[in-house]
């Protein structure tokens, strides 16, 4: 592993740009797979070396963007923000609040901050051949994304040590498997983030199922967790195949494989015809499977039968983001490019999609008990709200008489409130759940037992309530503000802010219960006098931990619920000081069409009032009605669940069915179902070229020029036609077999010795082998014995198929005499070409197949290959042979009869085998 | 099956029959022949043996799994195929020298395909003759089975058809 380590340290040296980040990419990886090579009691070691690697990440990308810029970000000369180009100036003077609002509506209209499409990096070729290389793109997005996986993936290594615990011989056990796994997950999705080539995208996509499903099913042994670590592979897997159709539409359609070259020409590319738009909608179903969108949202409750920290990282900030962050790359290629291009169905589709999953999401996630499944449902529901933020983008819009070309800004704020808030919900959840219960109702007053841990999820779920001080409410203004000014002349818009406004209240009234209960206020989801918290059902079928009730002292007990500190810090950050968040996050933000200045502040939302913040108030006055009253306290069973086990079986139920149909054992319908087809296939190219017809009258008459052949032939023809009058098994084999032999005389009439010799050891060979299994397969059944007159149709089509084998040979025979092998074959069967020298004379031969006998020079030498493929199948035949009849070799050896009859059953195994 | 006269036949046809097989292949490279050819004929030849002398007496001829052969053969046809590509040749490419002088003041025509029909005549022997053994020990203890005389069943080893 070090030689890799190094070779690939050796990349980064050969090819800065794409080398640095290509070993971003696979730190994670690499560090997770170092750890099993620790000793399983090193603990504290393991846990900083796998923590070492998505820091390394965090650091290359950082350093990466530091060296590189932005890619993407190159503003037009007049912009007033050439300053946040400057990456590297971390302690730059520009102050994006300060920045004056004015020269936002003036440059609206223009296509702005994507005046210049980004440039990908230094290629290293992988298969070149299929546009397949390793060349990486961090540009606002990429970049953004590729910092939050790193560096949430460091917290949730600490976490990870919190939560599985370390004394124990079992948390050893966990972290020794966990750690490799979770690092294969970060390095499959900083490739996803970060590639620049369309297919390597969905390369490291792919991973992502994958490494998913190998955590979501973390417990082996919970069929149910098995299952649904299933759902989630087959549901995003499939997605993956739609994303491969977009992608090579796209690809075959533009000639761009590259994401920044995608960008760079979206102008040029053909829009005509519906082919973009077909790639489109293929791609997005991709991306909404993966993004865990209505109707496809099903499997991500189910994934939260993984552990906590693979439910923190993946299930709520990381990967079920990967949709978004594809519907994000998409935009500025369908969507933005300029007047007359693009794709028309984007807004109404994905708009109407994120709203339905949104609303849904949130009212499910209301009703429901157990605090997983109650952050996961809001975690659909927040995905459908960047996915309808995203469709939002598709609308321009008037304001103050200027035209704004889309209703979308600061996208990454967006992104990044969610995993700041989403993260440290999980990470409390499973904090909780280790120590009392995941069960809302347990946890009555469990704030004065817990304080810190529920303190922290009480920060973090007024984030989620969106309330005024967090980025959380700057965010949701943000998107009100992109409803209402693309409902501007389109009404039926208002319906989305309708569902936006009972979102946001669902959200209001869980945080609401899940104040009142953790607190053990009146209105709670607990009973009053609830102390026995610790005998119930925890609920924790779901994800199969050992629950170890007591706390564990010191800095590994607290790294249960102390990595989701920083992230609620920078919500309230954000919600409190936006000038700080901008100057972190603004450098990757790629639209501020309206608010281009940067995050609003808390004061500019409420100084100036307007729909989205009476929408606010609404939401939230309605939110701390619901969420007190007795409504929606249930445990909703999502219908939806019933989607995948119907399917899956469905196709198990049509793939029986057809098995039973196509694999039904009789060698008869097998053979018939190939003659027919062949003959189908023989009759189309007939069909298709009358010059395969014409040619078998003068062929057949040349093969009547020679007495004896025809002699002999009609004897070969009068046997085959016996055949089928014969019942008896043994004679059929015989007849055959004399049919045979009299190809061997055909063959001594028409001189050719080989084959006559050949034929007739082949001939001896193949009686011996029929006769003998014959005698091993059971009785025909009576019925079948005699030919059944209904029946003779096998007959008729064993004469039409041997007929057209015939015609076959005939048609062969009569082909151009210089396209034929034999010819060639014959010529260089001794010596290959004349060698000439300059003054013309013969100097020798190159070099021949060094026989004078073809037939075997072309077996042993020009077609050499082909007969050792066919001595190891051979071989491979008779092993077949020897395993499946194990030897009663020793057995029959002089040894008591009683044991050759003791293995009575073998003969039985015998039939069963070859019949 | 088991006449005297068969017995002493095989006797006397087997032997031939495998020098036969022994100079159809060496010649197969020049005039009708080959390793193939000669495979068939020399198991042709085994089988016969077996036939009239049961099987015991072939384990006596052949004291080991036929599949020996197999693997035999398909390590020198492998070898043969391969070597040429350690020496820079496409796979399989045939040696040829004219006039090997191979002492006596004797040469021949040589070319190295010779190794690769010898790997197929093993392998051709060693799958019919294991084949067929094999498949004839089954419907032997088939037949001891049914009857339930061992002794009369071990010793007729042919085909006897129902």
């Amino acid at each position: 592993m070090s030689m890799a380590l190094a070779g690939f340290l050796q990349l980064a040296v050969v090819a800065p740009p794409a080398g640095g980040l290509l070993l971003a990419i696979i730190a994670p990886v690499l560090a997770g797979l170092a750890t099993l090579l620790l000793p399983r009691a090193a603990v504290t070691a393991r846990v900083v070396l796998a923590g070492a690697g998505p820091a390394l990440a965090f650091v290359l990308v950082l350093w990466h963007l530091g060296a590189h810029g932005v890619a993407g970000h190159t503003p037009p000369p007049e912009s007033h923000h050439a300053s946040i180009t400057h990456v590297a100036d971390t302690s730059g003077t520009d102050d994006l609040a300060s920045q004056v609002i004015e020269s936002s509506l003036s440059h609206a209209s223009d296509a702005g901050r994507l005046a210049a499409p980004p440039q990908g990096t230094a290629v290293i070729e992988w298969v070149p051949d299929l546009d397949l290389n390793l060349a990486f793109l961090a540009d606002g997005l990429g970049g953004f994304f590729a910092l939050l996986v790193a560096g949430i993936g460091v917290l949730i290594v600490l976490y990870a040590r919190g939560y599985f615990g370390g004394a124990t011989e079992q948390a050893r056990a966990d972290l020794f498997r966990f750690y490799p796994t979770l690092g294969f997950f970060a390095s499959a999705m900083l490739g996803v983030v970060l590639a620049d080539y369309t297919l390597l995208t969905l390369v490291f996509w792919e991973l992502t199922s994958i490494s998913s499903f190998l955590l979501i099913g973390w417990n082996r042994y919970d069929k149910a967790a098995l299952k649904l670590a299933k759902q989630a592979f087959f549901t995003t897997g499939l997605g993956g195949m739609f994303l491969l159709g977009g992608i090579g539409l796209l690809g075959y359609h533009t000639g761009h494989w590259r994401w920044s070259e995608l960008l760079q020409h979206a102008n040029d590319l053909d829009w005509s015809g519906g082919t973009l738009k077909a790639a489109f909608l293929l791609m997005f179903v991709g991306a909404a499977s993966k993004s865990a969108q209505w109707p496809l949202h099903y499997w991500l409750p189910g994934a939260m039968a993984a552990p906590t920290p693979v439910s923190a990282y993946l299930h709520s900030a990381t990967m079920v983001k990967a949709g978004v962050f594809l519907v994000g790359r998409m935009l500025p290629l369908f969507v933005l490019p300029g007047e007359g291009v693009g794709v028309d169905i984007w807004p109404g589709l994905i708009t109407w999609i994120g709203a339905i999953t949104m609303l849904y999401g949130g009212v499910t996630a209301v009703n429901q008990h157990d605090l997983k499944r109650i952050f996961a449902y809001t975690t659909v529901s927040q995905l459908g709200l960047l996915m309808a933020m995203y469709g939002l983008a598709g609308f321009d819009f008037d304001h103050a008489g200027h035209v704004v070309a889309a209703a979308i800004d600061l996208d990454i704020t967006q992104i990044a409130n969610h995993a700041f808030y989403k993260a440290p919900l999980f990470i409390t959840a499973g904090a909780i759940g280790h120590y009392l219960s995941r069960s809302l109702p347990d946890l009555h007053g469990a704030f004065y037992k817990f304080p810190a841990i529920c303190a922290t999820m009480l920060l973090a779920g007024y984030a989620l309530a969106a309330g005024p001080g967090t980025v959380s409410f700057q965010a949701k203004e943000l998107f009100l503000y992109a409803i209402y000014h693309a409902a501007n002349g389109r009404p039926w818009l208002w319906v989305i802010l309708a569902m936006t406004i009972a979102t946001a209240a669902c959200n209001v009234a869980i945080f609401v219960r899940l104040l009142t209960t953790l607190l053990g206020l009146p209105g709670s989801m607990g009973k009053a006098d609830h102390d026995s918290a610790h005998d119930d059902d925890h609920g924790h079928g779901e994800d199969g931990h050992d629950h170890h009730h007591a706390p564990e002292p010191g800095l590994g007990g607290a790294l249960i619920w102390l990595p989701a500190v920083p992230l609620v810090a920078l919500q309230y950050i954000g919600g409190l000081a936006p000038g700080v968040w901008d100057r972190l996050f603004g450098r990757f933000e790629r639209f501020g069409y309206y608010f281009d200045h940067g995050v609003p502040s808390l004061l500019y939302a409420i100084t100036h009032p307007g729909v989205p913040l009476y929408a606010s108030g609404v939401a939230i006055v309605l939110g701390v009605v619901l969420g007190l009253s007795k409504l929606l306290r249930g445990q909703h069973i999502d219908p939806h669940d019933a989607i995948y086990p119907g399917v899956e079986a469905a196709s198990v139920g049509l793939g029986r069915g057809l098995f039973a149909v196509l694999q039904n054992g009789s060698l008869r319908v097998y053979l018939t179902v190939v003659l027919i087809a062949l003959m189908t296939c023989l009759s189309a190219a007939a069909w298709h070229d009358p010059g395969m017809i014409a040619p078998i009258g003068a062929e057949a008459a040349r093969a009547f020029e020679l007495p004896l052949g025809v002699i002999v032939g009609l004897l070969i023809v009068i046997t085959a036609l016996l055949l089928p009058v014969f019942s008896s098994r043994i004679v059929r084999v015989l007849m055959l077999g004399s049919c045979g032999f009299t190809v061997v005389a055909m063959y001594v009439v028409y001189q050719a010795p080989d084959l006559a010799l050949t034929q007739l050891m082949v001939e001896i060979i193949g009686v011996l082998l029929f006769v003998l299994v014959l005698r091993l397969l059971p009785e025909p059944p009576q019925g079948e014995r005699a030919l059944p007159v209904g029946k003779l149709w096998r007959a008729g089509l064993g004469l039409v198929v041997g007929l057209a084998f015939g015609w076959i040979t005939l048609v062969c025979a009569h082909a151009q005499p210089e396209a034929l092998l034999g010819e060639w074959f014959s010529q260089y069967s001794y010596h290959g070409p004349a060698m000439i020298d300059a003054a013309g004379e013969k100097t020798g031969y190159e070099r021949g197949g060094g026989g004078k006998n073809v037939v075997n020079v072309i077996l042993v030498d020009f077609r050499g290959f082909d007969t050792l493929g066919e001595i190891s199948v051979l071989g491979l035949a008779a092993l077949g042979v020897w395993s499946m009849l194990p030897g009663r070799r020793r057995e029959l050896c002089g040894e008591p009869p009683a044991q050759a009859n003791a293995s009575s059953s073998d003969p039985s195994t015998a039939e069963a085998t070859l019949s | 099956m088991t006449s005297t006269l068969f017995k002493t036949a095989a006797r006397l046809i087997v032997p031939l029959t495998l020098i036969f097989a022994a100079y159809i292949a060496m010649r197969g490279h020049n005039s009708p022949g080959g390793g193939f050819i000669g495979g068939l004929m020399a198991s042709v030849g085994l089988i016969l043996y077996r036939m009239a002398h049961g099987r015991a007496a072939l384990l006596r001829l052949l004291p080991f799994h036929p599949r020996v052969l197999v693997a035999l053969g398909l390590a020198i046809a492998y070898v043969t195929a391969l070597v040429p590509l350690a020496l820079g040749q496409p796979l399989l490419t045939s040696l040829v020298i004219d006039g090997l002088y191979i002492g006596l003041g004797q040469t021949i025509h040589f070319a190295s395909a010779v190794f690769f029909d010898i790997g197929v005549l093993l392998v051709v022997v060693g799958v019919t003759v294991g084949m067929i053994q094999r498949l004839s020990e089954e419907v032997d203890s088939q037949h001891i089975k049914e009857s339930g005389c061992p002794t009369t069943a071990a010793s007729s080893t042919g085909g006897n058809p129902r």
